[in-house]
């Protein structure tokens, strides 16, 4: 009809594993420079994981400049952030005793009280809480990472369960990476976007796979590399085509989806495009490693 | 229609219509309407209609210590009975030792004291006695807490006049309360950070020098003003008479002393407080409250009608808040807060309305893209696309799940990831049309050859889905709903609905040959 789709050639013979050196490579520099940034710089957490008071309100004939002046008179451990519009202005309090930061809202919300149109939101997370968030956090992503493998273990054999793990190691650990570099706020909501990633680069690496099973009963003389190159290009115009719809989703989620949601989504569209990488140029020549079949042994 | 089972048209049609029908209520969203079937709407969360979540922590230490200082209490009376003397009592955090100055009586004291207190542990070490306050008894002790906290901040809220409030147990210690539409959340948090223990006791001007000394004789207790620390009252540490005697308590305005709360007990506290006043009177009667004292009168006359009231510096609201307090009754132990999320109506509304525009150009994106590249075919799924919308919608609402934010942002998602399938599908016929030529056939061993696929690549997803549910908490939860709806959701329509679709689209338009 409109014929776009013949873009994608029905039949592409694009040699992806032909540079699987140069690609694995960058992963591992990627890899390696996101787990240095982790242990160096770490997460920008937010109150969620690290606790501490967050105020946000609408404000009216002031400015951010006149309202950091009126409070950090009072307390020195205040930082002010203006919040998608000038007239918002988020007012972030560390961490105190629980009973000290509720003090401390009652008082911040006395104080500003006449320049202030609505308070739009108030979150307090005591220091117990925060840590039980982040254990918590951390247990989902673990327990999905295994539930994950096991699903993909009892589906297909056991090699493909490696190369899946590693894909998504390489997923979880790269985002994490730019979030710490690009100083994106690590919050709740983070821990179900990159939970999310994880199940949208399995379900891209699952098709691909499903289609290397496939391809290796049908063609049982063919090469692996070339077996896996044609899985691969079967597979494609279907890995673009999700991809590019997910994330024209996940753009109009970033750009009109609000402040609050923005975090989300930018992790969101981060780890969608690593995760259709690494499904084409890390799970599948993983598979490499393994002889499928007897007559590879020859090679 | 060629090679489609009648029953499979209907399953379909009829599905597609309930989808429609059922998410009717969500469109209108009619707030006060009792109509049965309006009813099945959406709930939005706190962070979407506003309102505060607080997380409280019932202080169980405080109870613990409490119980201890009680067994020291109780062993100093014992001793006292059977004239022996105790050297020295130390209060630690799981238990008291008391050292005695012989062992002669020690075993009677002991059973004695588990006549008391029974499931206590107590080991005799010669002159020594241990009482552990062990864990079987710590949980008696946190259970009954917890459930008594439960109704007084059941009571609290109520009187609050807070509508719809969500108020259950959170693990162990912990009180979870969800309050919808609450705008002053502070006046909230002040209810409940006041225990409310009120209790009368008598005061002791006689003996000046222990209170000058600030030390407590057997039996006695120092305890300090509310508006001035440093006056300080020697109370009888017996009290006479306590809240739980209380039947109302409400605001009022004497003309003399300004804003007062008034109050009535039943009967068993109005003999008690008429016997206290008609024999003590000249005497001063302290009004403690949480540890400090409110007031002390003199007691001029006794008091046998059973009520009276309560002065002190307050203003309306104070007055009418400790009047709600004292109806509610006292906390077991002081609540702290630990978690607090408010949301004011504003940033809801703000909230909704982003999300609504994100969704609708996400969709039209989709749309799009998917007639530019699969052209007719683009379109039928795109059918699927919007019904796949309305049954994520009449699903939240049958169910009476909650939508939160990152529930749509979980929705506007789904629309990204929901055509997956379709592309599948299309992908799988496209591949099929070189190989074959019979239309039909194509079009079925396309579905056929997709379906596995498409079951592998969604389950992956419900997993991720449903561990995010099962350790998410609020509104992470509302996320991972709508995800797992709506991968759900596009399985069926993807391979029931856009199935049907093509069917009636290859049927009426003859189409010999498959172009895609």
């Amino acid at each position: 009809m409109f014929g776009l789709n013949k873009i994608i050639p029905v039949e592409p013979n694009i040699n992806f594993l032909k540079l699987r050196k140069n690609f694995l490579i960058f992963s591992i520099i990627a890899i390696f420079l996101s787990i240095c940034l982790l242990s160096i710089k770490g997460l920008n957490l937010g109150i969620d994981f690290k606790g501490g008071t967050l105020i946000e309100v609408s404000t009216k004939n002031t400015s951010i400049g006149e309202m950091r002046d009126l409070l950090s008179s009072t307390y020195n451990d205040v930082s002010l952030q203006e919040f998608g519009d000038e007239n918002i202005i988020l007012i972030r309090l560390q961490n105190k005793s629980n009973q000290e930061s509720i003090e401390t809202v009652n008082s911040v919300k006395e104080l500003i009280s006449d320049k202030v149109i609505e308070f739009r939101r108030s979150e307090f997370v005591g220091p117990t809480i925060s840590s039980e968030l982040l254990f918590r956090g951390f247990q989902a992503v673990s327990f999905a990472l295994i539930a994950i493998l096991i699903y993909i273990w009892l589906r297909f054999e056991w090699q493909f369960g490696f190369g899946a793990v590693v894909a998504l190691t390489h997923d979880v650990l790269f985002t994490l990476g730019l979030l710490s570099i690009l100083n994106i706020e690590f919050s709740l909501s983070t821990i179900a976007a990159i939970l999310t990633i994880a199940g949208y680069s399995i379900n891209d690496t699952v098709v691909i796979f499903d289609r290397v099973r496939e391809n290796l009963r049908k063609y049982k003389k063919m090469e692996l590399v070339d077996l896996f190159n044609l899985s691969v290009n079967n597979t494609l115009s279907r890995t673009i085509m999700t991809s590019l719809t997910t994330l024209l989703a996940l753009l109009s989620l970033f750009i009109f989806g609000g402040e609050v949601i923005r975090p989300f989504a930018l992790t969101m569209i981060i780890g969608v495009v690593i995760g259709t990488y690494s499904s084409v140029f890390i799970a599948v020549p993983t598979l490499l490693i393994f002889k499928f079949r007897p007559q590879d042994e020859d090679d | 229609m060629k090679n489609y089972p009648i029953w499979k048209s209907f399953t379909v049609i009829s599905l597609v219509l309930l989808g429609i029908i059922f998410s009717i209520p969500s469109i209108i969203y009619d707030d006060n309407s009792d109509n049965w079937f309006l009813k099945n709407k959406i709930n939005l969360g706190l962070d979407l209609q506003g309102g505060s979540y607080l997380l409280l922590e019932v202080q169980l230490e405080v109870l613990y210590k409490e119980e201890l200082e009680n067994f020291s209490d109780s062993i100093r009376l014992l001793a006292r009975d059977n004239s022996v003397k105790i050297n020295k009592v130390t209060v630690n955090q799981n238990d008291i030792k008391v050292i005695f100055d012989n062992n002669n009586k020690i075993d009677e004291i002991k059973n004695s004291f588990i006549q008391m207190y029974r499931g206590v542990g107590l080991i005799v070490n010669e002159n020594i006695l241990t009482i552990k306050l062990d864990d079987l008894y710590k949980k008696t002790i946190q259970d009954s807490a917890i459930k008594q906290s439960l109704e007084i901040v059941r009571k609290r809220i109520d009187e609050s006049g807070t509508k719809e409030p969500l108020i259950q147990r959170s693990g162990k210690k912990r009180i979870l309360l969800q309050l919808p539409g609450v705008k002053d959340p502070e006046r909230i948090k002040e209810l409940l950070g006041k225990t409310a223990k009120l209790t009368f006791h008598l005061v002791d001007d006689e003996n000046a020098a222990a209170l000058n000394a600030n030390i407590e004789p057997f039996g006695k207790m120092i305890i300090a003003d509310i508006y001035d620390e440093d006056i300080k009252y020697l109370l009888d540490k017996r009290a006479l008479v306590g809240g739980e005697n209380l039947v109302d308590a409400k605001g009022s305005f004497d003309q003399t002393e300004g804003h007062a709360v008034s109050f009535r007990f039943d009967t068993e506290g109005a003999q008690k407080f008429g016997k206290i006043t008609s024999n003590n009177i000249g005497n001063r009667l302290a009004v403690v409250l949480d540890g400090v004292v409110i007031t002390a009168p003199r007691i001029n006359s006794a008091i046998t009608g059973g009520s009276g009231i309560i002065t002190g510096n307050f203003n309306a609201q104070e007055a009418a808040d400790l009047a709600v307090l004292l109806r509610a009754g006292a906390l077991p132990a002081p609540l702290e807060i630990v978690e607090e999320r408010s949301v004011g109506a504003g940033l809801g509304a703000d909230s909704i309305a982003a999300g609504q525009i994100a969704a609708i150009i996400g969709m039209v994106l989709v749309c799009i893209f998917m007639i530019l590249i699969y052209g007719i075919f683009g379109a039928l799924a795109n059918v699927s696309l919007i019904v796949n919308l309305f049954i994520i919608i009449s699903l939240l609402g049958t169910i009476g799940a909650t939508l939160t934010l990152p529930g749509i942002a979980g929705i506007v998602l789904t629309i990204g990831m929901a055509v997956d399938a379709n592309v599948l599908i299309f992908e799988r016929i496209k591949e099929e049309s070189l190989k074959q030529t019979k239309v039909f056939q194509i079009v079925k061993t396309g579905f056929d050859r997709a379906m596995s696929t498409i079951l592998d690549a969604n389950i992956t997803t419900l997993i991720a889905a449903v561990l995010l549910f099962a350790f998410g908490s609020g509104p992470i939860r509302g996320f991972s709903i709508t995800l797992s709806l709506g991968v759900i959701a596009s399985m069926f329509t993807a391979l029931m609905l856009t199935n049907f679709l093509v069917y009636i689209y290859l049927s009426f338009s003859n189409k010999k040959e498959l172009k895609l």
